[in-house]
């Protein structure tokens, strides 16, 4: 896997606006913002509608994502090119589960929703109608996703990479700044982690840092071992899913899972171990 | 947000953090109703609007700097220009984005209980 394979630019969107085998699919935090305005042709996935199972804590499974597909005119062969606003945080959280249910051929515009808007490209309100697929998704990939236990278990022996704020990792805040506060029972950090915020790995723009530049923020500044597996978390799996794709799509770290269950769920188990303040 | 802070006084912030969590989904009793204004249950909260020649702009971006000019958090303006974020007591700084490489610094400090407001013009 190499940067050209997973990522796009502005230019090559606009270049294959009408080609009708690479969808656009808009993925916001904020899900009124594709009825604001969005690129030509991009259909919308709402993060929480479409993509979280609407009675368990979990995500959509294998039939849902196919039903989801189908439905949006989404087909196996078509290459899907995901975008959205802050960096991309829910599309690369999107693209995580094109990932897990065996897409073969997704990619992720560069910058996002924002570089897109700041720099004045077309946006239109117009939603297009795709036709009807059959599309077939694979069991779940489980090695992109780590569960509770995996993640107690790894304390101490693998990279465990925190990507939440500071102010989340030392316990000062729950959630992040932007939103209300709630959610898990008790703040702090999983013992052993490193924070490395995701926002780290972007550029100001909103695209991704360069392949050494990357290098050097998890290996050498926060001291990741690259030659053990990887565990990335934050508060609900989404900001990690960015993390997430720097490791292992960008850099070709081989085992790199992203826990969705995150500081939510750790945050509220009974008898974990938890750290406050900075990491040690 | 200070580097230096130490363990315990952290624990202290964030057992603020977690009654306002409780008062939110808590199922014992939680404090509510007219007593309970927002931000007064532990939130700090910086907002604001922002105005190109009096009227808000067509698209634009809010970021939180902490107070080592790291990345916090990042939302997109709403229609009428305007921002929130949750924080923590301290400084920071409210960054603009706007077309045509519009930037903006605000400096800005936050408390719990109390609602900094900012408006932006750019």
């Amino acid at each position: 896997m190499s940067r050209s394979d997973v990522l796009v630019d502005a230019d090559w969107v606009e270049n294959h606006l009408d080609d009708p085998d690479v969808v656009l699919v808009e993925v916001d935090e904020d899900t009124t913002a594709y009825d604001k305005g969005h690129i030509r042709g991009a259909i919308k996935l709402d993060w929480k509608k479409d993509l979280q199972d609407p009675v368990r804590r979990d995500f959509v499974d294998r039939h849902g994502f196919e039903q989801l597909m189908s439905e949006r005119g989404i087909g196996n062969d078509d290459t899907v090119v995901l975008y959205g606003g802050n960096n991309n945080w829910f599309a690369a959280y999107a693209y995580w589960y094109f990932r897990l249910y065996g897409h073969r051929n997704v990619k992720l515009l560069d910058g996002g929703r924002k570089k897109w808007e700041l720099e004045s490209r077309e946006m239109v309100t117009a939603v297009p109608e795709r036709p009807r697929t059959s599309y077939r998704a694979t069991e779940q990939d489980s090695s992109l996703r780590a569960l509770r236990d995996e993640v107690v278990n790894s304390i101490g022996k693998r990279n465990l990479v925190d990507v939440r704020s500071p102010d989340e990792f030392t316990g000062k805040l729950l959630a992040p700044a932007h939103l209300p506060q709630e959610q898990a029972q008790r703040a702090g950090h999983i013992p052993t982690a490193k924070n490395v915020p995701w926002s780290k790995a972007a550029n100001d723009d909103g695209t991704f840092k360069s392949d050494d530049d990357l290098r050097t923020l998890y290996r050498d500044q926060a001291g990741l071992d690259f030659s053990k597996d990887t565990i990335a978390y934050c508060r609900i799996g989404e900001r990690s899913a960015h993390t997430w794709f720097v490791l292992h799509e960008l850099l070709g770290q081989p085992n790199v899972k992203n826990y969705d269950g995150s500081w939510t769920e750790y945050g509220s188990l009974v008898g974990v171990p938890i750290e406050l303040g900075e990491a040690r | 947000m200070n580097a230096a802070q130490a363990p315990g006084q952290a624990g202290q912030e964030a057992a603020g953090a977690q009654q306002a969590a409780g008062a939110q989904q808590g199922c014992g009793a939680p404090a509510g109703g007219i007593a309970v204004s927002a931000g007064a249950s532990g939130e700090a909260i910086i907002e604001g609007h922002v105005t190109r020649g009096g009227t808000p702009p067509a698209a634009g971006y809010a970021r939180l700097l902490n107070d080592d000019g790291e990345f916090v958090a990042e939302v997109p303006l709403g229609d009428d220009g305007g921002f929130r974020f949750f924080a923590a007591p301290g400084s920071w700084t409210v960054r603009v984005l706007a077309p045509g490489g519009v930037t903006a610094d605000t400096a800005v400090t936050a408390d719990y209980g109390q609602r900094t407001a900012l408006e932006v013009s750019i």
